[in-house]
């Protein structure tokens, strides 16, 4: 039972971190129908800039942490202008392509900057706490509280803002938008923008309890992808609910069966749900 | 301004040529070391992508090696020489290895390649025993490189397979039953585990539920840890990238396990200190740390990665070893007065051993080389950190082969 | 129309004599014919990718998987099972097409990118099998000694060169099916489909079987491909199946073409050269390569076999509108994407 509760925290904290980083993802994904291969190294692009302020600088790990979202969404903003802006006719075969030569380059200056070898950043969040016989510490409890905010923060934002309102209304109908004078143009830079944010966020959150390499986005990146089509590509909600469900799914998958068929369950997952609902659990009207 | 019908084809052609002009180029761009007074040394290892750190750091030990070489002066056969590396990229791929490996023997007149992973070993293996022959200095502690009978290949570091018995018996001295796996899932882990969970059956201990996972793809640790606590193992086996050995190693005595770690060879106890509390380290065996042997050169190589490479880590054995390595294929090839004909360096190496200069024994450097390649040193040591965090050191009987 | 002396021909003749003759002008610099015979089992599983994306307009990730299926099958019956290379490399060919089928009954009930993550899913389980199933596949430890096949007579395949020139054969093989399937019934009825299902069915078109068969016939490429890179390689490891390669071979085929018949082979080979040439940067390569894939994604979305038809398109329907009446309409410039291969090679 104790190792029940332990791995269900497990997978609490799991499931935010891919929350975060998915939620990104599947933004990109309804605003621009960009499937964004690169995802996955701006997050680990953002777990080093946290760990420059962090380490280099010595700013405090929460200011760390904000400062970072801030460069990785200008960052978002300029990959958007110069890879994605010149290719918004293209199908996404090409999008892929060049987000794959993105990725390759983000880890080459990774690596030019930061070297190859692994970097540890602590987190000034340290201790546990125990509950009913789990040992469960502090950072990820921050990890899940830090996720549900955030989410919260964005469904107002995209809900009841003006600028995020631009975005609900570019996934649902880009050529009546750009009619009442929203620019797709702004919103995709102000969606890239947000994007790599999260994931910083999620990087930021989730460095102290790993280590940071230039290669630590390669397995997120499939994972998320598993996770918004799971939710049904561009749903918020869909995002929410298929980052704690894989979490969890994985988490338990390794207690109960084996750690070989955790690492696979995320895709056997995928196979299951597309092949009995071809269009991913919550499906909407996909615009076309 | 319309194009004239000549251009036309001619256009065609351009693409149509690409695959030729490319061919041409690529033969160009790749001879850079082949002057008539140099030794080129070749070098294909992850440089980029996921074991980019290990990749380099074998290529900074026998880059040192080299530059002490050169230093010192290399005279082959009445000619001086000056030593090169000349290293590609393959990411840890075992075909791409292959083919660095033809290209650097080819086209740089290597006449010694150095490979660090089994995989690309074994795919070079498929090379250098029939048309291209270069001597294959195969860093990879995996006895199967050297039982295929490839004649030309040269087993750097200890098997694994010496170490198992020893850590076992060192840690079943109290009665300790119950060993937990948590091994990284790659080729070298495996084999480990597999070795590891015979080694403990053998003794009548339990092996309990195999919890490997691939260290490099896990976001969180804290789950397969628990999973292994939660059968209250005596022993955990784990390893790989010393790295995140040492966060998984933190995390289990965070969840209040303290029982032994039997620690695989390719974690490194000095490079774990840097990255957790030592005191978490304590009660685990494991591999002798570099700086703990007192052979001749040890704190000049010690010394002069710090200066050289980084003061950020330590010399490690994968430094060490590889640096030894380069010495002896070099004294070789003097031996045998010959910088080009692998066959004949090969054969030289038994009496290499003994000529090469001290400042080259590092840490065990290697006492015999067996008939099928394996370097060798009698001495072998293991290193135990007691409980009260001493290291003591254990000598090892090493299977014969 | 200039049918027997059109530029295409020309074009395509070239490259066929340039992969000819290359081995003849190495001077024995067996490492370039090593990189040309890997690239040729690369280019004729990029062939198979041609098939279901440059026709069907569905993105296969799976690709990668087929690919290793074709290795793994090759490599383990001709070591462990000691069968001889042919009949494996019948296995293999039989088994993709067939797994391709029954796969595709499945995946292609989904569209589009869901498609894409579908297959992409698949082919890192075929990866995940390959990699962890030890007591059948070795896991990591990967197979060695693959067989060369059985030559007859004089000719013996573990000269490179002869590999080379039966790798060769089977290219021209892929390149050929390529073709004829786009001058055939069913290549139509393929563009039929891609352009409007709905429209395809109404005038009854098997959407659904058409649709699987091209799927099959992609994933037997692959598997013979798969199979070819066994035999050259000798030894094979998980990485012949991962979901890198995949990206690789799409890479070369957006570079090369897509829905051309030249394009996978000159993809295949620039690229490939490409990164052999950027092998002298080291760690760094990736920080030229990396943006050189987005520029030419971005300025050559037709990649260059598309880039030069169009350019002959345009060329000639200038020339057809000055003269009399254009024999065949060419409104490239109409065309949306890159996937038109209206007027491909």
């Amino acid at each position: 039972m104790t190792l029940f509760i332990q791995q269900l925290f497990d997978g609490l904290a799991l499931g935010g971190v891919y929350c975060l980083a998915a939620i990104g993802l599947t933004l990109i994904f309804g605003v621009l129908r960009i499937p964004n291969l690169a995802h996955g190294a701006l997050y680990m692009l953002g777990a080093y800039v946290t760990y420059f302020f962090l380490v280099t600088v010595g700013v405090p790990y929460v200011a760390a942490i904000g400062l970072a979202a801030v460069v990785l969404a200008l960052l978002g903003v300029l990959m958007e202008r110069l890879v994605f802006h010149p290719l918004r006719n293209a199908p996404h075969t090409h999008h892929m392509i060049a987000a794959v030569g993105a990725m390759f380059f983000f880890q080459a200056v990774a690596q030019a900057l930061w070297g190859a070898d692994f970097r540890r950043m602590e987190s000034p969040i340290s201790g546990s706490v125990t509950i009913l016989g789990a040992q469960i510490s502090w950072q990820r409890i921050v990890i899940v509280g830090t996720a549900v905010v955030v989410l919260g923060l964005l469904t107002w934002f995209v809900k009841r803002s003006i600028h995020g309102q631009t975005i609900e209304a570019i996934e649902q109908d880009r050529t009546g938008s750009s009619l009442v004078g929203i620019s797709p143009s702004r919103v995709s830079m102000l969606t890239f923008g947000l994007a790599a944010a999260l994931a910083t966020v999620a990087a930021g959150l989730v460095a102290p309890i790993n280590l940071l390499s230039p290669t630590m986005g390669d397995a997120l990146s499939l994972k998320v992808f598993a996770i918004i089509i799971l939710g049904g590509l561009g749903s918020l909600p869909g995002a929410v609910v298929g980052g704690f469900a894989l979490a969890l799914a994985e988490v338990m998958t390794s207690t109960y069966v084996s750690a070989a068929a955790g690492e696979g369950i995320a895709f056997v997952v995928i196979v299951l749900v597309l092949a009995i609902r071809p269009t991913g659990l919550f499906a909407r009207a996909v615009q076309r | 301004m319309a194009p004239t019908r000549a251009i036309r084809p001619a256009t065609t052609v351009a693409a149509a040529l690409c695959t030729g002009a490319l061919l041409a180029t690529s033969a160009c761009g790749g001879g850079s070391g082949s002057d008539s007074d140099t030794i080129v040394i070749g070098y294909s290892g992850p440089l980029s992508g996921g074991a980019a750190a290990y990749g380099k750091n074998i290529q900074s030990g026998l880059q040192l090696a080299i530059g002490d070489l050169n230093d010192a002066g290399v005279t082959v056969d009445g000619q001086e020489y000056r030593v090169q590396l000349q290293s590609l990229d393959d990411q840890y791929a075992p075909d791409a290895a292959a083919t660095n490996a033809q290209r650097l023997a080819e086209q740089d007149d290597a006449a010694v390649v150095f490979i660090p992973h089994a995989g690309g070993i074994q795919a070079a293996q498929e090379l250098n025993s029939s048309r291209t022959e270069f001597l294959l200095g195969a860093y990879s502690s995996d006895p199967k490189i050297v039982e295929q009978g490839n004649e030309l290949t040269m087993m750097i570091p200890p098997s694994f397979e010496s170490y198992a018995k020893p850590f076992v018996d060192k840690l079943t001295e109290d009665g300790q039953t119950r060993l937990g796996l948590l091994g990284t899932a790659s080729e070298y882990g495996q084999e480990w585990t597999k070795l590891v969970s015979d080694e403990w059956n053998s003794r009548g201990g339990q092996v309990l539920t195999d919890n490997s996972i691939d260290y490099a793809t896990v976001s969180d640790f804290a789950g397969p840890v628990s999973r292994t606590l939660a059968e209250n193992p005596d022993v955990i086996f784990l390893g790989g990238p010393s790295q995140p050995t040492a966060v998984i190693i933190e995390e289990a005595r965070r969840q209040g396990y303290e029982g032994s770690f039997l620690i695989m060879d390719q974690a490194k106890f000095e490079e774990m200190e840097k990255f957790t509390d030592p005191e978490n380290l304590n009660d685990s065996i494991g591999v002798k740390p570099v700086r703990d042997y007192d052979d001749p050169g040890t704190d000049d190589l010690i010394d002069s990665y710090a200066e050289e490479v980084t003061k950020e880590r330590p010399v490690t054995s994968e430094v060490a070893l590889n640096y030894q390595a380069a010495a002896i294929v070099v004294t070789a090839m003097q031996v045998a007065g010959t910088i080009d004909d692998p066959t004949a360096i090969r054969e030289a190496l038994p009496d290499a051993l003994g000529q090469v200069d001290d400042r080259f024994h590092v840490s065990g450097f290697p006492t015999e080389i067996t008939d099928a390649g394996h370097l060798r040193n009698a001495d072998l040591e293991a290193a135990y950190r007691t409980p009260e965090g001493e290291y003591e050191y254990l000598s090892i009987d090493q299977p014969d082969e | 129309m200039t049918t027997t002396f059109s530029p295409q021909r020309i074009g395509t003749v070239l490259v066929a004599l340039a992969l000819l003759a290359a081995p003849l002008t190495l001077g024995g610099e067996e490492y370039v014919l090593r990189v040309l015979t890997v690239g040729a089992t690369y280019a004729i599983a990029v062939y198979g990718m041609n098939l279901i994306l440059g026709l069907t307009g569905q993105l296969s990730l799976a690709h990668g998987g087929f690919f290793g299926i074709g290795v793994y099958v090759v490599g383990l019956l001709t070591t462990d099972y000691h069968w001889a290379f042919w009949p494996s490399l019948a296995v293999a060919v039989v088994a993709t097409a067939v797994g391709g089928y029954v796969a595709g009954v499945v995946a292609l009930r989904t569209h589009e990118e869901y498609f894409a993550i579908f297959t992409m899913a698949m082919g890192f389980i075929i990866f995940l099998v390959i990699s962890r199933w030890e007591s059948v596949t070795h896991a990591h430890s990967g197979v060695s000694g693959v067989k060369f096949p059985e030559g007859f007579g004089a000719v013996d395949f573990s000269e490179p060169i002869v590999m080379y020139y039966l790798v060769l054969v089977f290219l021209l093989g892929a390149a050929y099916v390529t073709y004829a399937v786009r001058r055939s019934g069913i290549g139509r009825t393929l563009v039929a489909i891609r352009t409007s299902e709905d429209l395809a069915r109404s005038i009854g078109v098997n959407v659904g079987l058409n649709k699987q068969l091209a799927f099959a016939a992609s994933t037997t490429l692959a598997g013979l491909g798969g199979g070819l890179f066994a035999a050259v390689q000798g030894f094979v490891g998980p990485s012949a199946a991962g979901i890198d390669l995949t990206f690789e071979m799409l890479m070369f085929i957006l570079v090369g073409g897509l829905g051309t018949v030249l394009g996978p082979v000159v993809g295949t080979f620039l690229v490939l050269f490409l990164f052999e040439f950027f092998q002298d940067f080291e760690a760094y390569r990736f920080l030229v390569l990396g943006p050189i894939i987005v520029v030419l994604v971005i300025f050559a979305p037709r990649g260059i076999v598309g880039y030069l038809n169009q350019f002959v398109g345009r060329v000639r329907s200038r020339r057809a509108n000055g003269s009399r009446n254009p024999g065949r309409p060419h409104d490239d410039r109409k065309a949306e994407s890159t996937t038109d291969v209206k007027e491909a090679l």
